[in-house]
C-alpha cells in the first residue's frame, strides 16, 4: 500500500469498502436529520410563542445560548450518563444544539414581518390565528429555513463526533484512520463524505430558502 | 390565562413525548429496541473485526436487528456497557484481563484455572455468559526493529538487560500499573527496568517504533502490524506473559430473549486461529480494508460456518 499515492489509496479504499462507507454515510445523515427534525418540532413553536410573549424571549434564548456554549464532546458525555451509549444520545445532542438557531431564527422571522402588512390583515378582520397562519408564518418561512440550515450543518458535525460514544457513522472511519498504519487515506475517506454531506445539504436548503422568500406580485 | 396554560401543557406534552427516545428506535436506525442485538467493540482492530463477524453471523441466521457500539476505550468501558444494559455482547474479552480488572481478583498464572474462575464469577456476579475461546490468544510481546535486534544481538527479553537503562520504550496504557503481569512484576521477574517508559495508545506504538522514536515497544502478538513493519518479537524466556484466550461475552438477558444468539456464538468457538486473526488484522491495518469488509469476506469464505464446519 505504501507505494501508492494518497489519491490512488483513496480510490482503492472506496472500491473495496464502498458499501460500508455508504452505510455509515446514511447513518450519520439520519442521525443529524432526526436531531434537527425534533429540534424543529420543538423549536419553531417555542420561537413563535416567545415572539408573542416578548418578555420571555431573553430567558428562552438565554437558555438556548447556554446550551450552545457547552462543548459538543462534553454534552455527548453528559447525556451519555443518562441515555447510555449509541445513536439516540447523539440524536438528543443534535436536538439540543439545533434549538438555538431554530428558535432564534423563528423569533427574528416573526418580528421582522412588516407591520403594515399586519395592520392590513387586522384591518380586514383577520383573527389572531389567521394572522399567524396566513401572514406571519408564510412571510417568515425563509428565515426559519435558514435557521434549520444552520442547525443541520452543525448537526452533521456533531453526528460525526458521536462516534466517540459508539454511535457509528462516518466518524468511525476517521477514528479508524487515526489508528491504522499510514491511515491518511482512511481519514480522508471519512472526512470527504462528511464535508460533501454538509455542503450539499446546505446548498439544497439554501435553494429552498430562496424559493420560499416572500415575493411581491411585481417580482414574481 | 387559559391560553397560557394551554401553551405550558403543549410544552409539557412535547417533553414527555421526547423522553422515551432512549428506549425506542427510529426508522432507519437500529436503535435500542427489543429486537436489536447490540455488540460492543473497543477501539482496536481485532475487536472491531470480531464484532462485525458476530454481526454478520446474526444477520445470516436470524432476522434480528444488530447495531455495533464502536470505539469504546477499554475493556472496563465495554464491560460497563454490558452491565448497564447499553450493549448485549462484548466482541472480545480476555479471561486474564477480566480477572484482575473487572473482578478485581488476585493475579493467577494457570490459564485453565483462570478461565473457569472468570466464567463462574461472571455468571454469578453479573449474569453474563463467558463463551469458550475463538481459538486465538493474545499475548503481550516485546518487539524491536530487525536492524536493532541484529546490532545488539537480541533474541530474548533477558538480552535487553544491559541496554535497558538507556532505552526508550513504549507500552500499552493499561499495562503500566497492572497487577500480576504488569510493569512492576515485570521488573521483579526480569530484574531490570527501562530508562524511559512512555504509555501510549496501542495503535500509535507501532508507528512510533517504525519512526525510530522508540527502541522497543510492548505490543500484541496478534497485531497485523508486526508483519507489516517486519518487527522482531523477543522471546519471553522467563514465561512472564500469560496467554490471554479471546472469547465473546453475552448477557444472560439477550441469551434468554434470543436463544439463537447462543447457538451462533457457539458456532464461532475454536474457528479463528492465531494465524487467521493475524491475517485479518493485517488486511485492516495495512491493506485499507474496513473491519466490516474483512469480516464479511471471512464469513463468506467459511460459508458462515454452516453445519458446524
Amino acid at each position: 500500500m505504501k507505494d501508492m499515492g494518497l489519491w490512488s489509496q483513496l480510490i482503492y479504499y472506496f472500491t473495496h469498502n464502498g458499501m460500508y462507507v455508504l452505510q455509515q454515510f446514511n447513518l450519520t445523515f439520519l442521525v443529524s436529520i432526526y436531531g434537527v427534525l425534533f429540534g424543529a418540532i420543538v423549536g419553531i413553536p417555542i420561537g413563535i410563542w416567545i415572539s408573542q410573549n416578548r418578555k420571555l424571549s431573553p430567558v428562552i434564548i438565554g437558555i438556548a445560548n447556554v446550551i450552545q456554549t457547552i462543548p459538543s464532546l462534553a454534552m455527548l458525555s453528559i447525556l451519555m450518563l443518562g441515555l447510555g451509549l449509541g445513536e439516540n444520545t447523539v440524536i438528543a445532542t443534535v436536538f439540543l444544539y439545533s434549538l438555538l438557531p431554530i428558535i432564534k431564527n423563528t423569533y427574528t422571522g416573526m418580528l421582522s414581518v412588516d407591520l403594515d402588512v399586519l395592520d392590513a390583515g387586522k384591518g380586514m378582520g383577520m383573527t389572531r390565528f389567521q394572522i399567524m397562519a396566513k401572514i406571519r408564518i408564510p412571510l417568515s418561512l425563509s428565515v426559519i429555513i435558514a435557521g434549520i440550515r444552520n442547525a443541520l450543518v452543525l448537526g452533521i458535525g456533531i453526528a460525526v463526533i458521536g462516534s466517540f460514544i459508539g454511535s457509528g457513522g462516518l466518524g468511525d472511519i476517521i477514528i479508524r484512520g487515526t489508528n491504522a498504519t499510514d491511515g491518511g487515506a482512511i481519514i480522508l475517506a471519512g472526512a470527504l463524505p462528511t464535508a460533501l454531506m454538509a455542503i450539499i445539504t446546505d446548498w439544497i436548503l439554501s435553494l429552498i430558502e430562496k424559493w420560499l422568500k416572500p415575493k411581491t406580485a411585481s417580482e414574481s | 390565562m387559559q391560553k397560557r396554560l394551554r401553551v405550558w401543557l403543549a410544552g409539557l406534552l412535547v417533553t414527555i413525548l421526547l423522553l422515551p427516545l432512549g428506549g425506542c428506535s427510529l426508522p432507519g436506525l437500529a436503535g435500542s429496541g427489543k429486537d436489536t442485538v447490540r455488540i460492543a467493540a473497543q477501539n482496536t482492530t481485532e475487536q472491531q473485526i470480531m464484532a462485525y463477524v458476530i454481526q454478520g453471523m446474526i444477520q445470516h441466521y436470524t432476522k434480528l436487528n444488530t447495531s455495533i457500539i464502536n470505539n469504546l476505550g477499554s475493556g472496563n468501558v465495554s464491560f460497563n456497557a454490558l452491565k448497564n444494559g447499553n450493549a448485549d455482547i462484548s466482541s472480545i474479552r480476555f479471561y486474564g484481563t477480566d480477572l484482575t480488572t473487572v473482578l478485581d481478583e488476585k493475579f493467577q498464572r494457570d490459564p485453565s484455572k483462570v478461565a473457569s474462575k472468570v466464567t463462574k464469577e461472571f455468571q454469578d456476579r453479573y449474569n453474563m455468559t463467558y463463551f469458550k475461546s475463538y481459538g486465538f490468544a493474545d499475548t503481550y510481546a516485546w518487539m524491536v526493529q530487525q536492524s536493532y535486534a541484529k546490532k545488539h544481538n537480541l533474541k530474548t527479553i533477558s538480552d535487553l538487560k544491559k541496554l535497558a537503562p538507556k532505552m526508550t520504550v513504549g507500552i500499552d496504557q493499561i499495562w503500566q500499573n497492572r497487577p500480576g503481569d504488569g510493569y512492576p512484576a515485570f521488573q521483579k521477574t526480569y530484574g531490570y527496568s527501562f530508562g524511559t517508559v512512555k504509555p501510549m495508545q496501542l495503535g500509535l506504538l507501532y508507528d512510533a517504533l517504525a519512526a525510530n522514536k522508540m527502541d522497543a515497544i510492548l505490543g500484541y502478538s496478534t497485531d497485523g502490524r508486526v508483519g507489516s513493519y517486519n518487527l522482531k518479537i523477543l522471546k519471553d524466556d522467563k514465561d512472564f506473559f500469560p496467554p490471554y484466550d479471546a472469547s465473546p461475552v453475552a448477557t444472560d438477558k439477550v441469551l434468554k430473549q434470543h436463544p439463537e444468539v447462543r447457538t451462533i456464538l457457539n458456532k464461532l468457538v475454536g474457528k479463528v486461529s492465531l494465524k487467521t486473526m493475524q491475517t485479518l488484522n493485517y488486511k485492516v491495518d495495512d491493506k485499507l480494508q474496513e473491519p466490516q469488509t474483512v469480516a464479511k469476506q471471512f464469513l463468506e469464505d467459511h460459508n458462515y460456518f454452516e453445519g458446524g464446519k
